[in-house]
């Protein structure tokens, strides 16, 4: 441990950019040679860079552990290079550097990013082994776990943003991995449509936080963050609202009353908008199940474990930030309960199991949205963790589960369908009991890692609230704010929603469950020695076109357990689901997961607040978590195994309508199609309709029908012969010197109604000589009314006086030109705008204007 | 200001004539040969004008070193012009300008 030390010093600890840069090599070197390196190579590359920089980041959670002590938050630095600087418009600049640093809870981060990236890497060597795009799989992914960790290790929001844009893009990539189908490749885009809404607010939040703070990497933010408190009014837009005024008085007193909130608040809005969409919240909660069209291990990587805990990552890491908004807090909590349960309700009736898998997920994201949302930082990261576990374990399982369905089902969707599945316990008893572990600990079997993590956040859901921040700054105009003051109501609220969602979730949990593993096998017709017909067997779950018709009973061979690749994997990964609740198990106080994390939260901390008597809720409400477990998958055992499914049944044609909304997923999709998508579509005529009409006819046609009519009229001037040409030439020589030969008297007027005073300047010209007559006797000033070289002149006029001005140039070959200018002072006017009170005259502002008028050029 | 005799004004008239024989000989005349002497013409006539302008102002040479680019100049373009001529005489048979028409829309 000294050695590290001392090779790697905390303020320049480099060995964050090995386990950064790792990834980053596999995915270059397998993505530009992996076609020529053959599949051992590229699987043995991408292995060793996961295992090498899950070694790294195990190091340097040791070191961190040791340089933690007490309650000072340790952190390691790596400088990186200067990437650009900002000048601001006072002046400063701000220096962003492509800098990373690591501490308690990114080191926690990293630990996960790696470990289960590489477990999942080793199970994509097996799973993908049959496919064609192999190199190309384990490129993305190699590419994906160096974006995630960039963006879970940068130490500036910039340099996190580099890292969000990145995972989006692997995301993307590999949910159409399989792009030559077309239902793929619209997933992968809907997943970077939606995630480019909460991008904006990512983006917007970052310039709020650059304006009020004046840095972007944590620890300036941090210092700075008080001047977040600073109210900023957000209505109306401009001075007032217009046409406000053709309403009655008092509503348009109302209309037009300032509105400010803090900035701290919008920035938590604008952050937490970002991680709507990244960490699939209500309402971009959409792209999510969608995503699932991608080979499985990137469903259990990214869309489980990972990239999607990315937005509860940020919350956390900008905890300081957030807590200063109760408002900001208090919409984080409430969308992440109504996120858990709407989505829960959907999983009620998927068949698909990953579909299932993908509802739960966007629903356990909301409990850690809720958990984060109430000031219960290292509750809701916690839950990240475990998350992780238990979720890449079941995707891997399911993945597991459809690999089998493969050896007869090849179809994608057939394959997926629970009602295909059904006593797998027998066939697949490594995925079974992993698969249990990973069960047990989502529907809250107490002493799962689960039912630690759910329960402390539904315990702080009820207790804990952020405090209203003291600072009431008010801005130069006056304007206060009012303060948002968390509802004590809303725990209550908050918790009941929670806990009825952890009721759904044993429920469809357990339906899903019991639909896989118990049961008859319902897919074909096991026969013993089965020969495949036609097609040697594909070990992917790419739809390769045949369908599986109902309608005849298919017989195929014995469901077999995958291979040891991918059943090590699960068994880890179902162990921590399973034991991995006893880092932080509250209510046995086990909590070294809490005390690693103090340090980091410790500022955050100061501004949450616990309810009176908080302790006494503990223990009735593990009661009540416990209840909610056994009801609800008591609930599904007597529907699905003791009563075969029937009263599903019999309340799916009770109410046939409620139960297609609930298959079509309360046809959220359909809404955002029509409206939202509608709505872009009609823009999108319009500048269709734009480019077709304005641009293409009259900007393009228009113009080339003009210029090729001139051309058609210019060309029988072209005779080609030369004297044409010279004589052309000779006329213009002439007009050339006609224009030399003349004179022009012109002057510029510079005048000031308020003095009086009118100066002339004369245009100045080749060999010029002028004469003048300012006083308009009709004689030219000067002794015998000369030609001299006085190109200025200015006159002093009183109030309404009128004066014709003369002026007289000559030019070297003795031409003159002459020309008036007439001045006329208008009376003072100091009104301003005129009263309106009698409604007589308009509001009329004069300006001082001079008219200047030309008489027509006179020539002698 | 006396030059050489003459009054400056004369010399203008001089090359106003010349460059005005020369313009209306190069406009009239088809022969493509008489077209050339018309621009040496011309230009003889601006070489006298930068001369006999220079005359006045003898700090700098300008004028005179002008001149001389100006016949250095003419020569080369004699030479290219006289080399068309010949091509253009290969081509149809003839020297007159207005059969070189080719080059029209």
């Amino acid at each position: 441990m000294q050695a590290i030390e001392a090779l790697f010093p905390a303020h320049n600890y480099t060995l964050l950019a090995f386990i950064v840069l790792l990834p980053l090599l596999g995915a270059a070197v397998n993505g530009i040679f992996g076609k020529r390196l053959g599949k051992e190579a590229v699987s043995l590359l991408a292995l060793s860079v996961m295992g090498i920089a899950f070694a790294l980041a195990v190091v340097t959670f040791l070191a961190l552990g040791h340089a933690q002590e007490g309650d000072e938050a340790a952190r390691f630095f790596w400088k990186g290079w200067e990437w650009f600087s900002l000048t601001r418009s006072d002046g400063s600049t701000t220096v962003l550097n492509v800098g990373f640093s690591v501490d308690a809870l990114n080191g926690t981060m990293a630990l996960v990013v790696t470990g289960v990236g590489f477990l999942i890497h080793l199970y994509s060597v097996s799973y993908m082994a049959e496919d064609p795009g192999f190199h190309r799989f384990l490129t993305y992914l190699n590419l994906f776990i160096f974006s995630m960790l960039v963006l879970i290790l940068g130490d500036s929001l910039p340099v996190l943003f580099v890292g969000w844009e990145g995972v989006g893009l692997c995301s993307y990539l590999l949910i159409g991995f399989w792009f030559e189908d077309d239902k793929n490749a619209a997933a992968g885009k809907k997943a970077f449509v939606t995630n480019r809404i909460g991008d904006f607010g990512l983006l917007v939040a970052m310039g709020l936080l650059l304006y009020y703070t004046g840095g972007l990497d944590w620890s300036t933010i941090d210092n700075n963050a008080r001047s977040l408190l600073t109210p900023v009014q957000v209505w109306p837009l401009g001075t007032h609202v217009p046409a406000a005024s053709l309403l009655p008085q008092s509503a348009e007193a109302w209309l037009n009353a300032p509105r400010y909130v803090s900035a701290a608040t919008l920035v938590g809005l604008a952050l937490f908008l970002g991680c709507a969409g990244k960490s699939a919240q209500l309402p971009l909660y959409v792209w999510l199940p969608d995503a699932m069209a991608g080979p499985t291990p990137v469903s259990a990587l990214i869309h489980a474990a990972t990239m999607v805990t990315a937005g509860v990552y940020l919350l956390c890491r900008l905890s300081f930030v957030m807590v200063l908004s109760p408002a900001a807090m208090a919409t984080v909590a409430v969308t992440g309960a109504l996120t858990a349960m709407f989505a829960a309700s959907i999983a009620f009736a998927q068949q698909d199991i990953k579909k299932v898998l993908a509802y739960s997920t966007v629903s356990q994201l909301g409990y850690m949205f809720l958990g984060v949302g109430v000031g219960a930082f290292t509750a809701g990261f916690f839950h990240v963790i475990t998350h992780a576990f238990f979720k890449a374990c079941m995707f891997l399982g399911a993945g597991s589960v459809i690999h089998a369905m493969h050896a007869r089902i090849h179809d994608t969707d057939a394959s997926q369908d629970m009602r295909n599945m059904g006593g797998l316990r027998k066939y697949l008893p490594i995925t079974f009991w992993t698969f249990t572990a990973a069960w047990a600990a989502i529907v809250g079997l107490p002493f799962t890692s689960g039912f630690f993590s759910k329960d402390e956040i539904l315990l702080r859901a009820y207790t804990s609230y952020v405090k209203t921040p003291m600072a009431t700054l008010t801005d130069g105009g006056g304007g206060s704010m009012q303060s948002f003051v968390w509802p004590t109501w809303l725990g209550t609220a908050l918790y009941a929603i929670g806990l009825l969602t952890a009721l759904m979730t044993a429920f469809y949990m357990t339906r899903l469950y019991i639909g896989t593993f118990f049961g008859e096998f319902k897919g074909w017709k096991i026969v013993k020695n089965w020969k495949e017909p036609e097609h040697a067997h594909g070990h992917d779950d790419h739809g390769h076109g045949h369908h599986h018709d109902p309608s005849v009973a298919l017989e195929g061979p014995t469901p077999h357990e995958s291979p040891w690749q991918m059943w090590v994997p699960l068994a880890v990964l179902g162990f921590l689901a399973a034991f991995a609740g006893f880092l932080n198990a509250a209510p046995l106080h086990i909590m070294p997961f809490e005390r690693w994390l103090e340090p980091v939260f410790e500022k955050a901390s100061q501004s949450v607040q616990l309810i009176e008597e908080a302790e006494h809720f503990e223990f009735p409400f593990l009661g009540l978590a416990f209840l909610s477990f056994a009801g609800g998958s008591g609930a599904a055992y007597f529907i699905y195994v003791m009563q075969k499914g029937k009263p599903a049944q019999s309340f799916a044609e009770a109410m046939p309508g409620l139960h297609a909304l609930v298959v079509d997923k309360w046809r959220i999709d359909e809404l955002y199609e029509e409206y939202v998508i509608g709505a872009v579509d009609s823009l999108a005529e319009f500048f269709a309709w734009a480019d077709k009409w304005i641009v293409d006819f009259l900007l393009a046609r228009v113009t080339a029908f003009l210029v090729s009519t001139t051309g058609t009229a210019l060309r029988f001037a072209q005779t080609g012969r030369v004297q044409t040409y010279a004589a052309v030439m000779v006329l213009g020589l002439g007009a050339v010197g006609w224009f030399f030969v003349t004179p022009r008297a012109e002057a510029s007027v510079d005048a000031n109604d308020d003095s009086g005073v009118y100066s002339l300047t004369a245009a100045e010209g080749l060999g010029y000589s002028y004469r003048w007559d300012l006083n308009n006797d009709g004689k030219w000033d000067g002794d015998k009314g000369d030609f001299g070289d006085k190109t200025q002149q200015s006159l002093n006029l009183a109030v309404k006086e009128n004066r014709t001005v003369r002026l007289e140039v000559k030019n070297a070959f003795g031409r003159t030109a002459l020309r008036s200018f007439n001045f006329e002072r208008p009376a003072p006017d100091r009104s301003g705008f005129t009263s309106q009170a009698d409604g007589s005259a308009a509001p009329v502002r004069r300006v001082g204007d001079v008219r200047v008028i030309p008489t027509p050029q006179e020539k002698k | 200001m006396n030059t050489l005799g003459y009054f400056v004004e004369q010399y203008v008239m001089l090359a106003a004539a010349l460059f005005t024989l020369g313009c209306i000989g190069f406009l009239v005349r088809r022969n493509v040969l008489v077209q050339l002497m018309s621009i040496e013409l011309m230009l003889n006539a601006v070489n006298l004008m930068l001369v006999a302008f220079n005359r006045q102002h003898m700090a700098d040479l300008n004028g005179q070193v002008f001149a001389f680019f100006i016949i250095a100049v003419a020569a080369a373009e004699v030479a290219v012009g006289l080399a068309i001529v010949l091509a253009f005489y290969r081509l149809k048979s003839s020297v007159q300008s207005d059969e070189a028409d080719q080059l029209r829309h």
